[in-house]
């Protein structure tokens, strides 16, 4: 979805707020709310968790601190029956195991990224859609995000690629350097 | 109504969820402890990863050509983890643009200006002046690769060996070794 989560690139935000030795947590509630959130998607996937907080209204979301977005979160999602139900059970790894299809691209290969815009959850940032850029490498393997937002399931393992980009080529000439994004297979197609 | 402070939302939620049986507190009070622990993933395990890589050239090939099993010799992975080596040509610094993705397994949880939106959303397209506010100056001639955890994947940077330490034993390297210098905002110290 295109949310004010997805800010890569996005002008107007200040100088990095860089503190030392802050605390784990600044109070003791938000070491509760993690833990809590954790038990709770333990049987769900973190995209379901991702994709919950993805749904703050945009002012909100840029108003809250980090655990108070984990907190709308798990307010939300305590809502929700087949999470309630799961947390009893043990907890579920995502599955392993090569994807059922070959690989489609070979590192070196230029592609480009689809543009998959649609309210689910998605992990292709705004700023690489529809640009070019080469396969660095087949980084990993795992159940692709739509899916496991949507059904709170892992589903079949997917390819997924490291992809590098012209830093010109996103954020035009002045940009000096190389940015690389992992990429799920079915998000990428070759380029013309 | 006066709205609720979020501390007073984390309590009607754990009671919530305590009083329909879902969670036990006492589990809960054991898994923030738990987190608190200095003995988990830490800055300290990543520098003895790193200092390891600087004297042990088999373990650093094992670790760049499969990060996931050779860290987890050391502490077990949960997902994927992939190690980027920098070289005098090239620097790399990580960032999640979309979350919090973070090397957690190793490095444990992130520090907050990894999370800001700051930082978020400028690195990517202005890496050096963000990591000019790091103090850090990378030279024109080295290439800056930014890379952007979307997918579950974890990145750990592998920065360069500080001149000066030949010789040294890895556990002398791993005090050099910083958490910024494995995040890419930094370097590490100085002899």
């Amino acid at each position: 979805m295109d949310g004010v989560h997805d800010m890569g690139g996005m002008h107007g935000f200040g100088p990095v707020p860089i503190e030392v030795d802050e605390p784990l947590y600044y109070e003791a509630w938000e070491g509760r709310v993690a833990a809590i959130t954790r038990r709770m998607m333990a049987n769900s996937t973190v995209d379901r968790f991702r994709y919950t907080i993805e749904q703050m209204p945009p002012a909100e979301y840029l108003d809250s601190r980090y655990y108070e977005r984990w907190l709308w979160a798990a307010e939300r999602l305590a809502d929700e029956p087949d999470i309630i139900e799961r947390m009893a059970a043990a907890p579920t790894p995502p599955p392993v195991g090569e994807p059922a299809s070959a690989p489609r691209f070979a590192p070196g290969q230029r592609v480009r990224v689809g543009n998959p815009v649609t309210a689910s959850h998605t992990r292709v940032p705004r700023y690489i859609r529809t640009r070019q850029g080469t396969v660095v490498s087949r980084s990993s393997i795992w159940p692709h995000p739509t899916e496991s937002a949507a059904t709170g399931r892992y589903g079949a393992t997917e390819q997924v690629y490291s992809v590098a980009f012209d830093g010109r080529d996103l954020f035009g000439p002045a940009a000096d350097h190389v940015v690389v994004v992992d990429v799920w297979e079915r998000d990428l197609e070759e380029a013309s | 109504m006066t709205q609720l402070t979020p501390e007073q939302r984390a309590e009607v939620l754990e009671r919530h969820l305590h009083e329909h049986g879902h969670i036990d507190p006492d589990r809960i009070d054991d898994a923030v402890a738990a987190r608190e622990r200095a003995d988990g993933p830490s800055p300290a395990l990543g520098a003895r990863i790193v200092a390891r890589a600087w004297t042990d050239p088999d373990f650093k090939a094992r670790l760049l050509a499969d990060g996931t099993a050779t860290v987890s010799e050391l502490a077990n992975q949960t997902v994927p983890i992939s190690v980027l080596e920098d070289t005098t040509d090239r620097h790399h610094v990580i960032v999640c643009t979309l979350c919090s993705c973070y090397p957690g397994g190793v490095l444990g949880d992130p520090p907050t200006w990894y999370k800001s939106f700051e930082y978020r959303s400028r690195v990517v397209r202005e890496p050096r002046a963000v990591l000019a506010e790091f103090g850090m100056d990378v030279d024109d001639g080295v290439e800056l690769r930014v890379v952007d955890s979307t997918s579950e994947q974890r990145y750990l940077v592998l920065p360069l060996r500080p001149e000066g330490t030949d010789g040294w034993t890895a556990e002398q390297l791993a005090a050099l070794v910083t958490r910024d210098s494995m995040i890419g905002t930094g370097r590490p110290l100085a002899p």
